[in-house]
């Protein structure tokens, strides 16, 4: 009984989310807004490059910093309307397990940050991609990538935004906790891209040596990030 | 601490200290609250009354000595408890971009209602936001988000309300339909509030606390409350600067 | 509040030992030399710049250690501990960039590269930055404890997986312990550097040790004051 209680409460916070973001589409317009303009951004950062620049090369990296920004506006979204009139407050004083709170949010955000990306992906290979050599490898692949590393953005990132939520200044504090913590996540993240984006011999192999990583990641972070997360959300 | 909590009792409370290194929210605060009793808290601001609610509440563990509320431990017993106790605060505690229905809805989800359609259209017909259920609540006016937000208290049926300056910020209307609110399930519900109106505070209260720099000035009973010497021991209490 | 003798010795010994050590380096540990027979004067930063290195890392255990108490038992005085622990571990972050910078200039002729153990020490500073940040960005005393408790032990298992996926990808800086056959040290060398490790340790406990100190006398200080003020 308890057990489909949590899965209850589970579905509960994961829908009315949904039913929020749904209805404001807050979340997604600003973090659609903010992919394309990086775009415009790296149309700058690469005017003088020439056309004989091949944009794959560099391509993972900036599609990684766009996302890595972009997931933090969504993430700090998802905590102020928890914050903003107290509505935390009312969650917690539920009997509802802390864990159940983590994993719903977590999963949203997850769902959220994976339909922005891979919405913007295609707008990002129709603008600089066009006339170009296409993906060395499955284009599936890239979609693997977008998962593996979604899942430690989302995870730790629901955790570190429980708390920045309640700073001064807490979109700011967010970024200056979240980017050093990402770190290898987001190293991990560019060379599969890069393996799956470019192709050729041993690229699969070391696409898949990447994602290792980026399970290892996934898997230790996101387990931290449960464990404290109780602490974290009770003060 | 090692005696059983009694059933009887709706709160009781002993040597319950909140410290965090030097700093004490709460003092060696003890006191018993029969059932069905309405206890006011008073109190300057940082006496400790929100960390004592908050306690009580399961919200935050005490650091020293023990509470419960109706028998259950708020530290051992927290989810039990969870089930049995309600909070209307100052803050409506509800999602201004889901509409009513769905805010009362949620919040019995996560109280696992077996029945929640029609226990949610029986509240909101009760606080009479019927023809409104189906509004975004960020559309509601204070009144309105006031008995909406007793609504979702009320909806898993408890036993004890908290109250956290309910009054606060409400129009002379609105303040009505709360005290309507309030005498209507007065009978069979404690209640515990934390008031800063000391006229409003006394008039509801079967009971009354004064809380000062975390300790208990004054825990007496309504009937043998002199309201003069009352209103000095508060004003002493605030006007003191102790807090 | 008791004086701490040990710690004033070890303040007194770590400093004769890191001084030692330095000594040591410039006239008792043979100059290891490029090809070219010059001899390589550089490496002597070696036994500064690795044992300020270790000592930091060392330090930001007690980090996450001291955070892992707080947060079991919400004592306050395990989450000043872990903030000492966390200046200290600052000071020889810095110190260690500032002299693995220096090296790098010199050997590599660059100030900067990004080589696993530089990315790590450049990743682990905004880590450390980070943690003091966000303390001063909380109000509330216990949250404040709490958040910097978390994101402590975040920071200490984050670091050595950035440590190791940089390093994975292809190191270019000398491994010296265990790095296979030409590494390794004579033993002059070896021992310039155990005594600079250990005084540089001894340092490190010298100066947490009189940090806490100093904070529990503020904080009795603070306790003192509230109690008059009643």
């Amino acid at each position: 009984m308890a057990k489909s209680n949590s899965w209850r409460q589970f579905k509960a916070i994961l829908r009315k989310d949904l039913v929020m973001e749904l209805r404001t589409k807050e979340m997604i317009t600003s973090m659609g807004l903010y992919a394309l303009l990086t775009m415009v951004v790296y149309q700058i950062a690469l005017a003088e490059a020439g056309d004989s620049f091949d944009v794959r090369l560099v391509m993972p990296g900036l599609i990684w910093v766009a996302f890595i920004f972009m997931s933090m506006l969504g993430l700090n979204r998802s905590f102020v309307h928890e914050k903003d009139q107290g509505c935390i407050d009312a969650l917690l004083l539920s009997p509802v397990d802390r864990p159940v709170i983590f994993f719903a949010k977590f999963a949203g955000n997850l769902l959220f940050l994976m339909v922005v990306e891979l919405l913007s992906l295609p707008v990002f290979s129709f603008l600089f991609l066009q006339g170009r050599e296409g993906f060395g490898n499955p284009v599936w692949l890239v979609g693997v990538v977008l998962l593996g590393a979604s899942i430690g953005i989302s995870g730790v990132g629901t955790l570190l935004a429980t708390m920045t939520v309640n700073t001064k200044g807490k979109d700011v504090m967010l970024a200056v906790l979240f980017v050093p913590i990402m770190y290898p996540l987001l190293r991990a993240a560019v060379g599969a891209t890069f393996a799956a984006v470019i192709g050729g011999p041993g690229t699969v192999q070391a696409f898949w040596l990447y994602m290792a990583w980026v399970a290892g990641f996934d898997v230790i972070m996101v387990a931290i990030a449960y464990a404290l997360y109780e602490f974290v959300i009770g003060v | 601490m090692e005696e059983t909590p009694r059933n009887d009792l709706a709160v009781q409370v002993r040597g319950l200290t909140r410290a965090f290194g030097v700093r004490k929210a709460l003092n060696d605060v003890s006191f018993e609250l029969p059932t069905g009793a309405f206890l006011s808290i008073f109190g300057p601001n940082g006496a400790g009354k929100t960390t004592l609610v908050k306690v009580l509440t399961t919200l935050l563990n005490p650091s020293k000595g023990s509470a419960s509320v109706l028998g259950c431990d708020v530290v051992s017993e927290a989810v039990e408890l969870r089930h049995r106790i309600g909070l209307i605060s100052h803050n409506p505690l509800l999602y201004p971009d889901l509409t009513a229905e769905e805010n009362l809805l949620f919040f019995a989800e996560m109280y696992g209602l077996d029945d929640p359609k029609t226990r949610v259209r029986e509240l909101l017909g009760d606080v009479e936001l019927d023809h409104r259920r189906l509004d975004v609540v960020s559309t509601f006016s204070r009144g309105m988000l006031q008995r909406l937000s007793i609504a979702r208290a009320l909806l898993h049926k408890p036993d004890v309300l908290f109250l956290d300056e309910p009054y606060s910020g409400l129009d002379p209307h609105a303040v009505d339909i709360l005290d309507g609110l309030i005498a209507q399930i007065r009978g069979d519900h404690t209640f515990v509030m934390i008031s800063h109106d000391l006229d409003k505070g006394l008039e509801l209260c079967s009971h009354a606390l004064i809380l000062a720099n975390g300790k208990v000035v004054l825990f007496e009973n309504r009937d043998d409350i002199d309201v003069e010497q009352f209103r000095k021991t508060y004003r002493a209490t605030v006007g003191t600067g102790v807090a | 509040m008791k004086r701490n003798p040990l710690a004033e010795i070890m303040l007194g010994l770590g400093g004769v030992l890191t001084t030692a050590a330095f000594f040591m380096a410039f006239f008792w540990a043979p100059g290891t030399s490029y090809p070219d027979g010059r001899v390589d004067f550089a490496q002597k930063i070696f036994y500064f710049h690795v044992p300020v290195a270790e000592a930091s890392f060392l330090v930001f255990i007690f980090t996450a250690y001291y955070g892992i108490r707080f947060l079991m038992t919400r004592e306050r005085i395990y989450d000043t501990k872990a903030r000492i622990a966390t200046e200290v571990t600052l000071f020889f972050v810095l110190l260690t960039m500032a002299t693995g910078i220096l090296w790098t200039r010199v050997e590599w002729g660059v100030w900067w590269q990004w080589e696993p153990r530089l990315t790590t020490y450049f990743i682990l500073t905004l880590l450390v930055i980070a943690y003091f940040v966000l303390r001063n960005s909380v109000e509330d005393e216990e949250k404040r404890a709490v958040y910097a408790s978390a994101f402590g032990i975040l920071a200490f298992v984050d670091a050595p997986i950035s440590f190791f996926i940089t390093r994975w990808l292809n190191s270019i800086h000398p491994i010296v312990f265990g790095g296979g056959e030409s590494s390794g040290l004579e033993t002059s060398m070896l021992i310039t550097f155990i005594v600079a490790q250990v005084g540089m340790l001894m340092l490190g406990y010298a100066f947490y040790q009189l940090r806490l100190r100093e904070e529990e006398l503020r904080e009795r200080l603070e306790a003192l004051k509230i109690e008059i003020g009643d």
